[in-house]
């Protein structure tokens, strides 16, 4: 075997333990790069920021589960921050069984951060099965769709549900996801039939698809994966799990096209050797 | 009858939660309207679900435990899969139940220790399996794999930000490929499924197609 062949078949046990060096560095010496906000990350923004925290509510979504939380989780915290920074109350709720867990991590960070009143400012609802169904039962009744939260306290007596009858009375929803149900199912349930705001944020794989649905409209606001995560906490200030990451995508991008160029390298110049 | 019952079922409830969609007021002049028929429905979905979520671990249980019984290869994974789940669910019910605020921090721990870093380890190592496969996948050997390259290696770039650093236009032709490349094939599948998910819904609802059924 030529040297050529030698760089097309390179060991994968090789290429792993680059990336995984690759991707330590900058765990350990963030490289700093400078972030570009996207404008799907901005109108997220922007929707909070419009949401008036004497009226309005907002309805947080966890619909992810472990395996997609990496570039998920970071966009539910910052988001969170958010809304806990501009006082708006919201009620989180899942229509995946790992939901409610993500829920109360996420309202573990913002308790650390602000001063936020459970039952009064936030809530975790919990897990609510039935998947679409489950979307459409809890979009027509919000208020009867639980009848203890995922605490067991009473979900009537709290002050955070009092007017909430109707996904009419929410001002905004913002949906993390990783899979079923997602933006389908809330397009379809939710968004389509009372035209209630609609944002979501959901794992970078599945940006392609949710794209016809940000350029109609009907989804207002996008976060596109950890990237989305890290810009959100640009806009906001508050530098986290997601900005920290960016410098390892950077590098780990780099080496995979890096591998890809020599490989074809090696490939072309073994054609014409041949020739 | 195990057949014609469903059906029935099927059709009655379609048409009555898609007149639900398009009509409102009391039904009949009666007291009980189409929205509170369609709430009543969903809430049927709800429980029809809940139950599904406790057959579905009544029958994991049953093929592992055969699995364990008969000592098939592979049964130490069915013992831990048993073994976490009875776990989960022990300290879940109890939980809901007799919570007190040790009980909740048991369950929360679980889930933040084991089964959240779990997962994410899982996630994680798809990017080493991506990095190994791109490397042998990505040859440039016809017109249509080259196209697939150079659209992987732009979109990589625009997806990170050092790409913006390398060169400015990375995250502008990442954009455009997103927005209108991307978006022109998108829309079409998306027409397409709607359109075929209409005719399969009508052939359910009318019982031509009665696959979820099951075999006779």
């Amino acid at each position: 075997m030529n040297w050529l062949d030698k760089l097309q078949q390179i060991d994968r046990r090789v290429i792993y333990t680059l990336l995984l060096v690759v991707l330590l560095i900058p765990m350990f010496r963030p490289l700093g790069i400078p972030l570009e906000v996207n404008m799907t990350t901005q109108k997220v923004y922007d929707l909070v920021q419009a949401l008036d925290p004497a009226r309005d509510v907002a309805l947080f979504v966890m619909d992810y589960s472990p395996g997609g939380s990496p570039d998920v989780h970071p966009q539910a915290l910052i988001v969170a921050e958010h809304l806990a920074q501009r006082g708006v109350r919201t009620i989180m709720v899942s229509f995946v069984d790992a939901g409610p867990m993500f829920a109360e991590q996420v309202l573990d960070h913002v308790s650390k951060k602000y001063d936020i009143v459970y039952g009064t400012d936030f809530v975790n609802l919990g897990y609510l099965a039935g998947m679409e169904t489950a979307i459409k039962n809890f979009a027509e009744a919000p208020h009867t769709a639980f009848e203890r939260d995922f605490r067991n306290n009473p979900v009537a007596s709290m002050p955070i549900m009092a007017g909430i009858t109707h996904i009419t009375d929410i001002a905004f929803i913002i949906d993390f996801q990783t899979g079923d149900p997602g933006y389908n199912a809330f397009l379809k349930q939710v968004q389509g039939p009372y035209g209630v705001t609609y944002a979501a944020g959901i794992v970078t794989v599945s940006v392609p698809n949710a794209m016809p649905f940000v350029q109609s409209g009907q989804i207002s606001g996008l976060l596109q994966g950890l990237r989305g995560a890290a810009e959100y906490e640009v806009l906001v200030g508050s530098p986290g799990a997601g900005a920290a990451k960016m410098d390892a995508q950077s590098l780990g991008h780099l080496l995979i096209i890096g591998f890809i160029i020599v490989g074809n390298v090696a490939y072309f110049l073994n054609k014409k050797k041949a020739v | 009858m195990r057949r014609e019952v469903p059906l029935v079922i099927t059709f009655v409830i379609g048409v009555l939660l898609i007149a639900s969609y398009f009509l409102q007021g009391p039904i009949l002049g009666g007291e009980y309207t189409w929205k509170t028929l369609s709430s009543d429905i969903t809430n049927w979905g709800v429980l029809v679900s809940a139950f599904a979520v406790g057959i579905a671990a009544v029958n994991l249980t049953r093929i592992h435990g055969n699995k364990i019984t008969n000592q098939r290869p592979g049964f130490i994974n069915s013992i831990a899969l048993i073994g976490t789940m009875v776990i989960f669910i022990a300290v879940g019910v109890f939980n809901k139940h007799f919570g007190t605020a040790g009980t909740r921090a048991l369950f929360q721990n679980m889930f933040d220790y084991i089964l959240s870093p779990l997962g994410a380890a899982m996630f994680a190592i798809i990017a080493f399996y991506v990095a190994s496969a791109s490397y042998r996948a990505f040859r440039a050997r016809s017109a249509e794999a080259t196209m697939l390259l150079i659209a992987a290696i732009i979109m990589m770039m625009a997806s990170a930000p050092i790409g913006a650093l390398i060169w400015s236009k990375f995250p502008v032709i990442g954009k455009w490929l997103l927005d209108v490349v991307n978006m022109a094939g998108q829309r079409g599948i998306r027409l397409g499924v709607a359109i075929g998910g209409f005719a399969a819904s009508m052939r359910i609802l009318l019982g031509i197609d009665r696959g979820h059924l099951g075999s006779e």
